[in-house]
């Protein structure tokens, strides 16, 4: 058991966003959390993630706790998520923006030796192999053709993927990605889902949230089913979607939309 | 010693209501425009030193002078939006720059009017009221009670008439209140040029308390910021509270105290009211 | 290559014999210094910090200080200077950047720790003299191959002294921008929220920035003492930080020579236009306005966006 979330509870002030929600996810596989707006997703991932602090519970990485650590200490851990609105270096370029989330792969490689990047002469980040990575990785997300151009010309589709691209930079063992594919048409959904499958078929587990039903369904080989901060149902994404307290939460909506 | 007590403490009170009117042009700017206008304090001072023209060399009565007074600060206040703070809005740092410039600037200019000699106002209103056991000038009661008055009318006017809803509306959600009409530019520049006033009418009434240099605006500026940091950036009721707790903490801490660092105590409570409690004491964060 | 921007200045004494002119490059040199470093926290990690005069203030009167009361050399004194700012600096970026304080409210703080350093100078009469200020009389001395060791006095010693300080604060943070440190600095100013997603310990690099920047300020500050042979509480004065960041500012916050050219404008013209310090103010408060108004990236970043236009 890669991640493990033992009766997670956050209050802000007098709400209750999550309450006492346990689940875990086994390295290798990719686990889909759904809901409607305002069931506690974003929380979750948030709380998993080390930017939020939970008022009662906690998570278990590799059996150690990280509940309550800072962002970067958790993303070192392994542990990297993505952003629902996408967050970039807008100034810089692709290149540049997946050059700066190289950090933690370059502190992994040389650790204090990095000291002697200072040298004028030694600059290891234009050392071949981290490179070749960031090469590798722009080529994942589909990004190859606009890698010198800058973030702030991209697409929303091509910035949640840059997201995604920043994020493996980091050699995540975990990737928890928040609503990745709201906002993106039918066309770059499919190509999110193939980038999902090629990170997790290259040994990335992978934790996606959303609200779109259908492509999680697609994606997951788990679901769970969160409504107003508590699980409700968990298993094969097929079963989970047919579970009655699944469809008396989604059918009001769907009615309401009718 | 308890005289003494009581005496600083209503000094304290009296002063932090000058804090408050100046804190409570910081908030207004802060919520509506974006930036911290560092030059109020400057405001200030143009108001104090039109009041003292117009009062003592120009013979004025000083309920009259007072009104001139206010009108050059929000001319200034008006001039100042229009060529500086339109470019800057919600813009911090720049704002805060711009706004630094513009202190050397008015600075300067009243340093050629004026000079460094201090300039003290004749007597307004003399005679001294017995308070607590503590004698105190009917000067200070009037100038405290305006001012509070002022601040409180404000809040009032805010959150009942249709511009102080608007105003709310637009600091909350600048799009949303575009889309339902609010004319944000005229909103912002009214604010700015408000709040200049304010000021203004705090140096009207400072000039009949205490002796008006050119150095004076800065002093003001930064206790205006610590009051408006202390209550809470965006409570209005707070910039009045804060100034309070301000001048009370300053002029109690002299007592106990070396008196040379009063300034100092200010500066440490707004710190500590940073760090644990990043809201104030009665804001909501912005 | 950028070091041949440096040789004319090396050459420049030989060819000016002015004093005068000679000596206004020397204040330009160390206020650079001080700019150079700002523009580490302000310009490329994107904090507005208002201690840097107080770390310039301050070290003046710890280095002045200590050569008068243990009777050491300068260079000896530098240490304790560099050691209490480097400790200072820790205290109170870790305050600051624990807490999470943003823009506006860094500033205010940094701006409250840099007034109370102020009042304690200003108030500590005896042992800073408070306001009337403190002469400083002892002068540094460097060893030189062939000569021994040489007082450095007079504007011609003081003038090569100033360059080579200069030439140490660009090079290390030069060197210090183009490796990762660097890169953490950019994300940080960028989006801090992504970089602290991204493993970026933006705590320790922000505390980093602090540091270093306040560091370099107090070799200015120590120069600027030992030059002018006068310290006084006004080193620390806020009108001292907003000096720092009108150079910053006029000369081009995203380079790390721009802060030079913008020292050299900010010094250099006050004494060439002969002005009554009223019109200097005035003067002073435009070219801040005009700067960021009109003039955003400084005139080295203008320049240097001309030349990409190109």
């Amino acid at each position: 058991m890669l991640l493990e979330v033992v009766e997670l509870t956050k209050r802000f002030g007098g709400l209750t966003a999550l309450a006492n929600v346990s689940l875990s996810i086994a390295a290798g596989e990719i686990v889909g959390i759904f809901g409607p707006n305002g069931s506690g997703k974003t929380t979750l991932i948030n709380l998993i993630a080390g930017i939020l602090a939970p008022s009662a519970g906690r998570i278990l990485w590799k059996t150690s706790e990280i509940q309550g650590r800072s962002p970067h200490a958790i993303a070192a851990a392994g542990v990297v998520k993505t952003f629902q609105n996408p967050q970039l270096f807008l100034e810089l370029s692709i290149y540049d923006n997946v050059a700066i989330a190289s950090h933690l792969r370059l502190q992994r490689r040389f650790g204090l030796s990095r000291i002697t990047e200072l040298l004028p002469w030694r600059d290891c980040s234009r050392q071949a192999e981290v490179v070749n990575a960031i090469h590798r990785v722009v080529a994942l997300c589909r990004l190859d053709d606009v890698r010198d151009r800058s973030a702030a010309s991209l697409s929303y589709g091509q910035e949640k993927m840059l997201g995604v691209a920043m994020a493996m930079m980091c050699e995540p063992e975990l990737l928890l990605l928040d609503e990745p594919a709201s906002g993106l048409g039918e066309d770059e959904i499919r190509t999110l889902e193939e980038v999902l499958r090629d990170l997790r078929d290259s040994g990335t587990t992978l934790c996606v949230i959303d609200h779109k039903v259908d492509f999680l369904a697609r994606i997951a080989d788990r679901a769970i089913a969160l409504q107003q901060g508590s699980v409700i149902a968990e298993g094969v994404p097929a079963k989970v979607l047919r579970h009655p307290r699944v469809v008396e939460a989604y059918l009001g909506r769907q009615h309401a939309r009718a | 010693m308890l005289q003494l007590l009581v005496g600083q403490t209503l000094n304290g009170v009296i002063v932090g209501t000058l804090y408050g009117i100046i804190a409570l042009g910081v908030t207004l700017t802060f919520g509506i425009t974006g930036i911290v206008n560092f030059a109020l304090g400057e405001f200030m001072m143009i108001g104090a030193y039109v009041t003292w023209y117009l009062f003592d060399v120009a013979g004025l009565p000083y309920p009259v002078a007072i009104w001139p007074a206010i009108a050059v600060a929000a001319g200034c206040g008006f001039a100042a939006d229009q060529l500086l703070f339109r470019f800057t809005r919600n813009n911090l740092i720049n704002g805060l720059l711009v706004s630094i410039g513009l202190i050397s600037i008015i600075e300067a200019a009243a340093l050629l009017l004026w000079t460094t000699t201090p300039k003290d106002m004749g007597y307004v209103l003399s005679g001294a009221v017995a308070l607590g056991g503590v004698s105190v000038p009917k000067m200070k009661l009037v100038v405290f009670a305006l001012l509070a008055a002022v601040i409180f009318l404000t809040y009032a006017a805010l959150s009942r008439t249709w511009i102080g809803r608007a105003a709310y509306a637009f600091s909350q959600n600048p799009e949303a209140a575009m889309l339902m009409g609010v004319r944000t530019e005229v909103l912002q520049s009214t604010v700015v040029v408000y709040s200049t006033a304010l000021a203004g009418f705090g140096g009207a009434l400072y000039a009949t308390l205490y002796s008006l240099e050119p150095s004076m605006g800065g002093l003001y500026i930064l206790k205006g910021v610590e009051a408006a940091i202390l209550g809470g950036i965006g409570s209005l009721i707070g910039s009045l509270a804060g100034g309070i707790i301000l001048g009370v903490t300053e002029a109690v801490g002299s007592i106990y105290l070396p008196s040379a660092f009063r300034d100092a105590y200010g500066l440490i409570f707004v710190v500590a009211i940073l760090l644990y409690q990043p809201a104030g004491l009665f804001g909501t964060e912005r | 290559m950028k070091a041949l921007l440096w040789v004319p200045f090396l050459v420049f004494p030989a060819l000016i014999q002015s004093n005068f002119i000679l000596s206004i490059f020397i204040f330009s040199f160390i206020l650079a210094i001080a700019a150079v470093s700002f523009n580490l926290i302000f310009g490329f990690t994107g904090q507005l910090s208002m201690f840097h005069a107080a770390a310039f203030g301050i070290a003046a009167y710890v280095t002045s200080l200590t050569t008068s009361f243990f009777h050491v050399s300068f260079w000896v004194a530098l240490f304790p200077a560099i050691g209490f700012t480097i400790l200072i600096s820790l205290i109170i970026g870790s305050i600051c950047f624990n807490f999470q304080l943003r823009a506006f409210y860094f500033a205010v703080v940094t701006l409250a720790f840099s007034e109370l350093a102020r009042l304690v100078i200003l108030n500590w009469n005896s042992v800073t003299n408070g306001t009337l200020g403190l002469m400083v009389l002892d002068k540094p001395s460097v060893w030189v191959p062939g000569a021994g060791l040489i007082k450095i006095d007079g504007v011609f010693g003081w003038y090569f002294f100033s360059l080579a300080a200069l030439i140490f604060t660009v090079a290390v943070c030069s060197l210090v921008l183009g490796s990762w440190i660097g890169r953490c600095f950019a994300a940080i100013r960028l989006n801090e929220d992504l970089a602290q997603t991204l493993g970026i310990d933006t705590f320790r690099y922000k505390l980093l920035s602090f540091t270093l920047a306040n560091t370099l300020a107090a070799i200015a500050g120590s120069l600027y003492a030992f030059y002018t042979g006068y310290i006084e509480p006004n080193y620390l004065s806020i009108n001292q930080s907003l000096d720092i960041i009108s150079m910053v500012l006029l000369g081009g916050r995203s380079s790390v020579l721009g802060p030079i050219a913008g020292a050299f404008v900010l010094t250099g013209l006050p004494h060439m236009i002969d002005l009554s310090g009223e019109a200097r103010a005035i003067l002073y408060g435009l070219v801040l306005i005009l700067t960021i108004l009109i003039l955003p990236q400084g005139l080295i970043g203008t320049l240097a966006s001309w030349r990409r236009a190109a």
